[in-house]
């Protein structure tokens, strides 16, 4: 009787599981596909070339430098991101009058497109009368070039991206301080412990859930980036600045080298599964019970 | 008693910084967006003229309204979809054999993993082939497959509080797994399924990577493209306001959503933060 009523249930998961089929494995399948052959992404003929997509990845300059950017992106939005984030959990979690409005007005901006918000803020790193230069220029600073010019347009746009998008972090983080029960925290105090011990010794480590979920979710979103960066006028200097995201989709759809951005997309899903998977596993390992 | 009073000083300045912060980029959108062509005073204060005459212009552009049409179709198909199809595996993996569950849930991270960019290149070949292109349809059915995984998990959660007894009771009562379903539980998922659509709704309008390369006719476009367009055109900061007031026309209805029910949407964000 229950295996039979689970063949039912069974068959309600079976549309999600045709779409992730069909529009998940199957592209990455066929990315796969692609990656063996010479294509220009539209005409008939498709030319197989075996693995020498591969091996002109290898020698593509700008494949690591994108790469070298996108885990700097990845890895920089996420430590930011858990930090101030965490802070801001905390500051949302304190009893004061306005509080509901703050959580609010900090998590609006992820309500807005990145590429909306991209656009926004490259009039305040504009070079010639952009916002932060004329700020600057009020203080007697000379303009900074902001973009264009690698590193520091990484820092720039880890530092925007992190800044923005930093409301989900804080509700998670506010989430699971909020799961903590009261009656540990005031033990504690009547121990004596002062409110640093009791943030080390209680919080941080019953927060650990929190960390987990949000330092694994946000390193597989800040891999994705790709809106806010060519809205806001990074990329440059010759692609030091642009994220694997954004090289894809140039081979693939403005230089028309299909099979060689199918190459890159195929990569580029390994590598997060490559780094993603091990740290999800390992910060899961710890998960603490309480 | 003093020493209370300076702690409440210190958080009203972290609270007013962090929303200056947060609300900065907005006021520079709406501070653009009256200026005149000719206007290049400074960006910080206000102008001093105010030319409110760019949303006028920008309401009449036939575009816009396009755009809105598009958009609110695409966010529609890709609400029905995700929330259907999610429903209906959310209470299968409830329901179902424990195991099924598990095995899904291990492969879940997998599926997330997966970029956006890779699915439109593995899938954008099929789709000119298909004639899907400038689909609207097919726009929506691609952005429903990256929600399900989620949206099943979050429906799977909800749907684990509510009784299995429930459950048996109607089958006593003579209804089929279909029936009971759609006519028992689903009714009961209504205030997950009003908060995932607004999610869902805001997310199609807000995405920007499968409709720059899925839809090129002009009458296809969603909002998005619209703006992008607009803001293509300023070349040389010629017009740039009216590129700001299509922009703030454009993102509006995902803003008054969000003023109304704000409540709602931030706390299924804790909500689903705990158990996911």
């Amino acid at each position: 009787m229950q295996k039979k009523l689970n063949r039912k249930y069974f068959l309600f998961i079976v549309p999600a599981i045709f779409m992730v089929v069909a529009f998940k494995f199957f592209p990455i399948g066929n990315a796969f596909r692609l990656c063996l052959y010479d294509w220009d992404g539209f005409s008939p003929e498709m030319k197989f070339t075996g693995f020498e997509n591969f091996k002109v990845l290898v020698k593509d300059q700008y494949f690591w430098k994108a790469l070298k950017a996108t885990l700097c992106y990845a890895f920089g939005i996420t430590i930011v991101k858990n930090i101030v984030g965490l802070a801001l959990g905390l500051f949302v979690n304190k009893e004061f009058k306005g509080r509901g409005a703050v959580r609010a007005i900090v998590y609006l901006p992820i309500m807005i497109s990145g590429f909306i918000m991209g656009q926004i803020m490259y009039y305040f790193y504009q070079y010639d009368g952009g916002i932060f230069n004329e700020l600057l220029g009020k203080l007697g600073i000379e303009p900074i070039y902001f973009m264009q010019t690698g590193n520091r347009t990484i820092l720039v746009v880890i530092l925007t991206t992190s800044i923005l998008h930093i409301g989900s972090t804080m509700l998670t983080y506010l989430a699971g301080l909020q799961r903590i029960p009261n009656e540990l925290k005031e033990s504690c105090r009547l121990d004596g412990a002062n409110k640093w011990n009791e943030f080390i010794h209680i919080t941080l480590p019953l927060l650990q859930p929190s960390i987990i979920s949000s330092v694994i979710l946000n390193l597989i979103a800040s891999f994705k980036i790709y809106d806010i960066i060519g809205a806001m006028g990074a990329g440059g200097p010759d692609g030091a600045s642009s994220s694997l995201t954004q090289l894809i989709s140039k081979y693939y759809f403005s230089q028309f080298r299909a099979g060689y951005g199918a190459t890159i997309a195929f990569v580029f899903f390994f590598i997060i599964v490559v780094i993603a998977w091990p740290i999800n596993k390992y910060l899961n390992s710890k998960k603490v019970e309480f | 008693m003093r020493k209370k009073k300076g702690f409440r000083v210190w958080i009203l300045l972290v609270a007013v910084f962090v929303c200056f912060v947060a609300m900065w980029p907005l006021y520079e959108l709406l501070n653009l967006s009256v200026r005149d062509i000719s206007d290049y005073s400074s960006r910080l204060a206000f102008p001093e003229v105010i030319k409110l005459s760019n949303f006028k212009d920008a309401f009449m552009n036939k575009q816009v309204w396009i755009g809105f049409k598009n958009s609110f179709i695409y966010a529609s198909l890709t609400i029905l979809l995700e929330v259907v199809i999610g429903s209906m595996a959310g209470y299968g993996l409830s329901r179902g054999s424990k195991r099924t569950t598990k095995s899904i849930k291990s492969v879940q991270m997998l599926i997330m993993m997966v970029p956006g960019v890779v699915t439109l290149v593995g899938t954008y070949a099929l789709m000119t082939k298909l004639g899907l292109t400038n689909s609207l349809f097919a726009l929506a059915l691609l952005t429903a497959a990256g929600g399900i995984p989620s949206c099943s998990f979050i429906y799977m959660n909800f749907i684990n509080s509510i009784p299995v007894a429930l459950d048996e009771a109607a089958r006593i009562d003579g209804a089929n797994v279909t029936n009971t379903f759609f006519r028992i539980i689903l009714p009961q998922l209504t205030p997950i399924t009003i908060t995932r659509s607004i999610m869902i709704a805001i997310g199609a309008w807000n995405n920007y990577l499968m409709p720059l390369y899925l839809i090129n006719n002009a009458n296809k476009q969603p909002i998005i493209l619209v703006i992008r367009s607009a803001f293509a055109m300023v070349g040389g900061d010629r017009n740039l306001a009216m590129a700001c007031a299509t922009c703030t026309i454009g993102i509006l209805p995902v803003i008054v959503v969000y003023c109304i029910l704000q409540k709602r949407i931030i706390a299924s964000q804790i909500g689903s933060s705990i158990k996911g």
